[in-house]
């Protein structure tokens, strides 16, 4: 049958246009209930026996939300006690034109088996399709689908039974006039939340109800305390004529009045515009798309330099207490006024589930409660739980539902728990939740595309590839390493010249593209190192065996890097061979058991030999590098000797960098170079390549403020320039100038990104002073490699393009995923490293260490720790004797304030250089020093 | 507003038809008395109306006159008001001369031209509403219309555009879906002999894709072909019934 | 118009029968042929109707668009007529050779239809000096057996009765710019009063004598012919003298007073017949060509 659609659309030039489609209607849409002997569908998803235990429906029944229940209760509806429900067609798109996030979580609930969610397309069946009546309204015709569908559901599954208490079909809709058409055309009708509340074996659920805007009666002052904000077309009218701008907002997260919005400009530069004042903040939450309008220019200010943290209760709806804070915003210098706006409205929320802890309300009987989210940038949010009592000390999760403009802080519900706070596994899954870290073990689904262990190399393969055995290859590794995925060999020619080679495990070979394995790992993109813990990106299987080139006799498949000749001081790049060789690995040391074997004279077998001529290679392209500009900067990395048993940490170290470190570094950079070059020249469209723009020139300004603090001039207009003032500044009697110099330097640069080669033109990495740059040499950790892999395959012959690697768009939006994943696993890992040197602090006490001034703020000094390789926040008042300048040096006892569970901080105070009313004394060196709070 | 989903999940299209399912074909030959062969035909929403004059004497530049065979000259154009967005010129911009060259093509394969030396034959299709396939349309509404003016044919052609979404072949695409970023491919089939007449394609498409699409396209033109032999002797019963009373 | 070629002999069989009001096919001097009239034939159009008159074939399609009014008058919309001599009607028509016959007939159209005593064009304003509503007609001719002029003004005529337009509201936002919103609901819109629509009749004087709606072979045998547009009451509102040949007064006077009658009592049964069909409402068979 055969129907069409009208309706007229306006075109971008403002014109109108009539747009007829058609729309068939078909007899095979099966109703996909497992009860139903009419239909004839291979396999029925709705189970015969949908029992949910509730005193509202005592029978089998099936449910069927309406789209507003969808959109704001997606929460209860993922919890594995509601199954078997009907997706409508309608429901379904109108969820995808309203929001994409919603759309993805039910179509992920769609897939799992265990739900039992059907989806029917309603639309397209004669008998539950209409045609939109004259006069009516969308929203009315979609409701009148979603009531014939219902109809026609429990008349056709009412067919198939014999007995009269059989399954019957539940509408859920919170709309009161759906509702009552629904009761007249004798449906069964529940609110989703009286339904929920009938669930008597889950109680649990009605706290995972999102807050609907019914409940009015909940709010008692009805003040109205921020500005409405603007309809989405006076935003898009606004923004084409050029009085609003469109950004992201970023809350700051030392200030919780303050915020920045980064508009983005035309190419590359963003503005940033000021945002000061919860009235000018409206409601903002961070990473949401928003418009701001700017202030005139005589109320501009400047950033504040205070840090201030939101210490309100849960029932101060009022403003009075804000206001004052304000007020301590004001001052503000004349020098510094950026550009200050407000905002006026919401284009796009992107809220998430936040982990944190709930804030127990002093009110006994109260259950309306705030919670405070770990991340400092995300207001407080207020949630109504019946049990704040078991909650207490736990961390939770819990989403937004709304802000309404009369109330104080946000509206959200629980969404789970996630264990007492404070404990190590707890702390570490907030930390994985809050970076977006996927850490779930891996699916059948993927590990069915492991090789059958035992594995070995076949026949086939070792005729397919060359056969290396008889080098001598041995890899160099942090200690405890276990996924080695590069070795070297050097060995010497007859005719003098020096034959070196980089061999990278061949992950490609095993993870083939598009199943399930390989998506997963694109997913991940990276392994994450936490502390104590690794988060593979590929099962262990691969990553610690079979592919890593550990020297345990059994042959390994790799991929050769590049084979390099040296004749003197130059190098030659062999042109890759047609065929990835396999090879025997010798060796795998650690970087000290390198060094040792280069040191000892007496050694002089192949390895130590082939050893001893990597370094001295090293070096050479080490200096050559040097030449062309390349940076070398510094940061503060610290390892932790953790206790086998309690797993605690007992001791805290930098970790020293030996030669050895920097032979590995200079043949893996050499590596990458060389295969970059060579993907881009088959691939000019679709390369994998990675970038590091050159940093803008505000943001050396810190480097520059300190250097001048000293009188040393840095030099910063290029790579070079910056590289060799670096070198030459010095200090007399300040050894850890330099050091310093270089650790701020490495605060001024941009991040290094992935992109595709197709689609940007700026290829410089300069960091590196290299024209091209890639990530070739470690495959097992990380996916950009392994599309790289995959690219230099098809390069020299040895393996086949598929559709989705030739793809620049995909391409390139694999890149944002990898630089996004990248991002995350960095600050998991630096806030892995905050926890334990916390855990460290606390079994330690007090501790009284040398540190330098990094940073002046208004109210406190930024101080490094060489030793620890920490920095802190020590308070300071204004005093007038004496003003801190930038690496000053100070004495300050270190310890840990754990009286915020969530943000347990390390205190310093301050002992030298002594100020009255600041510092403290210099307590007496007791190792069992009990845990004091300090003066202040 | 996300895009259009050119497939679901259930494997349904937007209008609601399978990924293999053609269009609603309906046609009538003989529309036009005046004309020596004619023939209407409608596939969805995209509606085209073929006409063919000779064969005759060849008109316009004697030179062009073939001592062994026909000439055919065919002409496509486009109602002003067939698209969403009104066209100014019906015919003589590039795409009109085009699609009337790959008419011209496919039509000398399949016409028997060496029955009519020296002689024209003129094949006019209008495009009266445009949704998607247009070519295919216009030729199997030619076909149709040769066959009313009575003209030998090695075979009928048929013809249908093939769109390649999220590793599955559409077959027989709207407009909606044309202008969804698909890549599309013409085919025109002589389904007895399984011989392609014309093949067109501008879009990136991976090799892998290309056999399976070919596949695919062949089956809708096998498909279109049953529907056209049904209207071709249903036209026939009729025409004979009333000669006869 | 596509040329027929007729002996001597023929003209004058022709030419008695007139005489003595009798046409070749049995019809009197101011009969019109069998015609067919069928509206919204195009669905992606905004109107659209089909005339069949005898074995002339006319398809009309009408597209609204929002344009800019023209300066001398900025508050009234305007219609633009484009005739396509497709080449479906004769190959003589191929390519460029229908341009001619086309421009004629849509320059004539123009000046028939596009007035403010045919339609209310202020209606079709949106705005004063900013926006108004453009109709193109775009007329195809599919098959030609004469009397094209007629044909296409009662299809004209069909199709603007029945276009629907599109209800729009301007909403200022706060620049002043204006914004135009379309209404939610398809079934919106606004209708077009036909009612002073002229019709046009072409009269051809064959002989002494002149016929209304003319074959083409009794085109060959006339010397010259008259065009009119008469509106339902009767009144006159363009007329044109068209062909080789020369009128005299008198018979131009008659012919002028034959065509108001005959104009005059074709639009009651036209309207009728439309307002029948309109009533249909979504029961009714889309036929098209599929007849």
């Amino acid at each position: 049958m055969l129907k069409s659609k009208t309706f007229v659309k306006k075109t971008r030039s403002g014109g109108v246009v009539k747009i007829v489609r058609e729309h068939y209607l078909r007899d095979d849409i099966w109703c996909g209930s497992e009860n139903c002997t009419e239909c004839k569908q291979e396999s029925a998803v709705l189970q015969r026996d949908a029992c949910i235990e509730s005193n509202l429906c005592s029978y089998p029944h099936y449910l069927i939300p309406d789209t507003n229940v969808l959109l704001q209760q997606i929460d209860v509806l993922e919890d594995p006690v509601i199954r078997n429900v009907i997706i409508l067609q309608t429901v379904l798109q109108e969820v995808r034109h309203r929001s994409a996030p919603v759309y993805k979580r039910v179509k992920d609930m769609i897939h799992e088996k265990e739900k039992h969610f059907y989806t029917f397309t309603n639309e397209h069946h004669r008998e539950t399709f209409i045609e939109r009546e004259p006069g009516e309204s969308a929203n009315d015709c979609n409701d009148r689908a979603i009531r014939v569908a219902a109809k026609w559901y429990s008349q056709h599954l009412m067919k198939s039974q014999s007995d009269g208490d059989g399954l019957r079909v539940v509408l859920l809709t919170n709309d009161q006039g759906n509702k009552q058409k629904a009761e007249e055309s004798s449906l069964l009708v529940y609110k989703c939340e009286e339904y929920i509340k009938s669930l008597i074996a889950n109680p649990e659920l009605v706290d995972r109800l999102a807050l609907s805007n019914d409940d009015k009666n909940e709010i008692s002052s009805s003040k109205v305390l921020f500005p409405e904000h603007l309809p989405l077309s006076k935003i898009q009218a606004g923004i084409k004529s050029g009085c609003f701008l469109q950004g992201t907002f970023r809350a700051s997260r030392d200030n919780y009045l303050e915020a920045t919005v980064f508009v983005q400009g035309e190419g590359e530069d963003s503005t940033e515009v000021l945002i000061q004042g919860l009235q000018n903040l409206n409601r903002a939450v961070n990473q949401d798309v928003v418009a701001v309008q700017l202030l005139p220019q005589s109320q501009w200010v400047a950033p504040s330099s205070v840090v201030l943290q939101d210490e309100g209760t849960a029932k101060d709806d009022s403003a009075e207490e804000e206001e004052e804070e304000e007020e301590k915003l004001k001052i503000s210098a004349e020098v510094a006024r950026k550009p200050t706006g407000k905002v006026v409205g919401i284009i796009k929320r992107n809220w998430r589930p936040f982990c944190g802890m709930l804030n127990v309300s002093q009110i006994k009987e109260s259950t309306r409660h705030l919670f405070t989210p770990a991340d400092r940038r995300i207001p407080r949010i207020r949630i109504e739980t019946r049990q704040a009592s078991a909650l207490v000390g736990q961390r939770i999760m819990v989403a937004i539902d709304g802000w309404p403009k009369y109330s104080r802080y946000p509206n959200g519900h629980f969404v789970r728990s996630l264990g007492s706070a404070g404990d190590k596994d707890t702390e570490q899954e907030v930390l994985l939740l809050e970076h977006d870290v996927p850490h779930q073990p891996f699916s059948q689904a993927v590990l069915s595309f492991l090789p059958k262990m035992p594995w070995s190399i076949t026949p086939e393969d070792m005729a397919k590839r060359e056969d290396l055995r008889r080098l001598t290859v041995c890899s160099v590794d942090p200690p405890g390493c276990t996924d080695i995925d590069d070795a070297l060999h050097c060995r010497q020619l007859d005719n003098g010249n020096l034959e070196v080679g980089v061999h990278i495990a061949d992950v490609s070979h095993f993870i083939r593209p598009g199943n399930a394995l390989d998506k997963e790992a694109a997913n991940r993109g990276t392994t994450v190192y936490l502390c104590g813990k690794r988060i593979d990106m590929v099962p262990e299987l691969l990553s610690s065996n079979l592919c890593s080139l550990r020297s345990d006799y059994i042959l390994k498949l790799y991929f050769r890097g590049s084979w390099l000749l040296f004749h003197g001081f130059n190098f030659l790049l062999l042109p890759f061979f047609p065929s990835p060789p396999y090879v025997l690995v010798q060796a795998s040391l650690t970087y000290a058991e390198a060094q040792m074997r280069i040191d000892d004279a007496t050694k002089n077998d192949d390895i130590t030999e082939s050893l001893r001529g990597l370094n001295k290679l090293a070096k050479i392209l080490k200096r050559q590098r040097i030449k062309k500009g390349a940076l070398t900067l510094s940061s503060l990395e610290v390892r932790f000797h953790v206790d086998s048993e309690t797993h605690d940490p007992i001791d805290l170290q930098t970790k020293e960098l030996m030669e050895t470190n920097s032979m590995v570094e200079e043949f893996m950079l050499l590596a990458n170079i060389s295969v970059a070059q060579k993907i881009y020249d088959e691939f000019p469209d679709c390369a994998m390549l990675r970038k590091h723009p050159a940093p803008p020139p505000s943001n050396y300004e810190i480097l520059h403020k300190a250097s001048k603090s000293k009188n040393v001039a840095i030099h910063t207009d290029s790579a070079k320039a910056l590289a060799d003032s670096l070198d030459m500044a010095k200090v007399d009697c300040f050894p850890y100038f330099n050091t310093l110099l270089r650790i701020l330097a490495t605060r001024c640069m941009m991040q290094a990104v992935y992109f595709c080669s197709g689609m940007d033109s700026d290829f410089h990495h300069y960091g590196l002073a290299s024209p091209i740059y890639t990530h070739f040499t470690s495959p097992i950790r990380r996916y950009a490699d392994i599309i790289v892999h995959r690219l230099l395959a098809v390069a020299i012959g040895a393996d086949t393009t598929y559709p989705d690697l030739m793809d620049k768009h995909k391409q390139s939006a694999l890149s944002n995923n990898l630089n996004y994943r990248h991002k995350m696993s960095q600050y998991a890992q630096r806030a892995s490293v905050a926890f334990h040197t916390q855990l460290f602090f606390k079994s330690k006490g007090i501790l009284n260490e040398e540190g330098f001034v990094l940073f002046v703020r208004k109210n406190a000094i930024i101080v490094l720790i060489p030793k620890f390789g920490l920095e802190g926040t020590g308070p300071t008042l204004k005093v007038e004797q004496h003003t801190f300048s930038i690496f000053d040096k100070v004495k300050v006892t270190i310890s840990l304030d754990d009286s915020n569970i969530q943000h347990q901080k390390i205190r310093m105070a301050l002992t030298h250089p002594v100020i009255l009313g600041v510092s403290v004394p210099t307590p007496d060196v007791e190792p069992q020093a009990k845990k004091s709070k300090l003066d202040r | 507003m996300a895009g259009l989903e050119l497939l679901s999940d259930q494997g349904y299209r937007i209008d609601g038809r399978k990924a293999t399912e053609l269009r609603k074909v309906q046609a009538r030959m003989g529309v036009f008395a005046q004309a020596d062969g004619s023939a209407y035909l409608e596939q969805g929403n995209t509606k085209a109306l073929a006409v063919v004059y000779g064969p005759h004497e060849m008109r316009g530049s004697r030179s062009r006159t073939r001592h062994d065979r026909a000439v055919i000259n065919c002409q496509y154009s486009m109602a002003t008001f067939s698209t969403a967005e009104r066209k100014r010129r019906p015919h003589g911009d590039r795409k009109s001369t085009e699609m009337s060259l790959h008419l011209k093509q496919t039509f000398e394969a399949a016409i028997m031209t060496q029955l009519y030396p020296r002689s024209q034959i003129d094949i006019y299709v209008k495009i009266l509403q445009s949704d998607g396939g247009n070519y295919s349309v216009c030729v199997n509404a030619a076909t149709l219309a040769v066959i009313d003016a009575g003209i030998p044919m090695r075979d009928y052609v048929c013809a249908c555009t093939v769109g390649f979404v999220d590793e599955s072949p559409l077959a027989d695409l709207c407009y909606a879906e044309e202008s969804g970023g698909v890549s599309s491919l013409a085919l025109a089939l002589l389904p007895r002999s399984g011989q392609i007449a014309l093949l067109q394609m501008d879009a990136r498409l991976h090799q892998d894709n290309l056999d399976s699409m070919i596949e695919a396209a062949m089956t809708a033109c096998k498909g279109v072909s049953k529907v056209l032999d049904e209207v071709v002797r249903q036209h026939l019963q009729e025409v004979s019934v009333l000669s006869r009373e | 118009m596509a040329t027929v070629q007729v002996s001597e002999a023929e003209k004058v069989y022709i030419l008695h029968g007139i005489r003595d009001d009798l046409r070749v096919d049995g019809r009197g001097c101011e009969d019109y042929r069998h015609m067919e009239i069928e509206t919204d034939v195009v669905s992606n159009t905004d109107g659209s109707s089909k005339v069949t008159l005898g074995h002339t074939v006319v398809l009309v399609g009408i597209k609204t668009e929002i344009g800019k009014p023209r300066p001398m008058v900025p508050d009234e919309g305007y219609l633009d007529f484009f005739v396509d001599c497709s080449a479906n009607a004769t190959p003589e028509f191929e390519g460029r050779g229908g341009e001619e016959l086309g421009t004629e007939l849509s320059n004539t159209l123009y000046r028939a239809f596009n007035n403010k005593h045919s339609l209310d064009l202020k209606s079709l304003c949106i705005s004063p000096g900013e926006h108004c509503w453009v109709l193109y007609v775009d007329v195809l001719l599919l098959q030609c057996d004469g009397n094209l002029y007629d044909a296409i003004s009662i299809a004209i005529k069909a199709a603007l009765f029945n276009t629907k337009i599109p209800r729009v509201h301007i909403s200022a936002d706060d620049e002043g710019g204006r914004e135009i919103e379309l209404s939610d609901d398809p079934y919106d819109c606004v209708r077009l009063n036909v009612e002073n629509v002229p019709c046009i009749v072409t009269l051809c004087k064959v002989g002494h004598r002149h016929v209304v709606d003319a074959t083409l072979q009794e085109k060959a045998c006339s010397v010259a012919s008259l065009i009119m547009s008469v509106t339902h009451r009767g009144t006159v509102t363009c007329t044109r003298k068209v062909g080789g040949g020369s009128l005299d007064p008198e018979s131009i006077f008659e012919m002028t007073e034959a065509g108001k009658r005959v104009g005059k009592a074709l639009h009651a049964p036209l309207m009728k017949l439309l307002q029948q069909e309109e009533s249909l409402g979504r029961k009714k068979q889309k036929v098209g060509f599929l007849s």
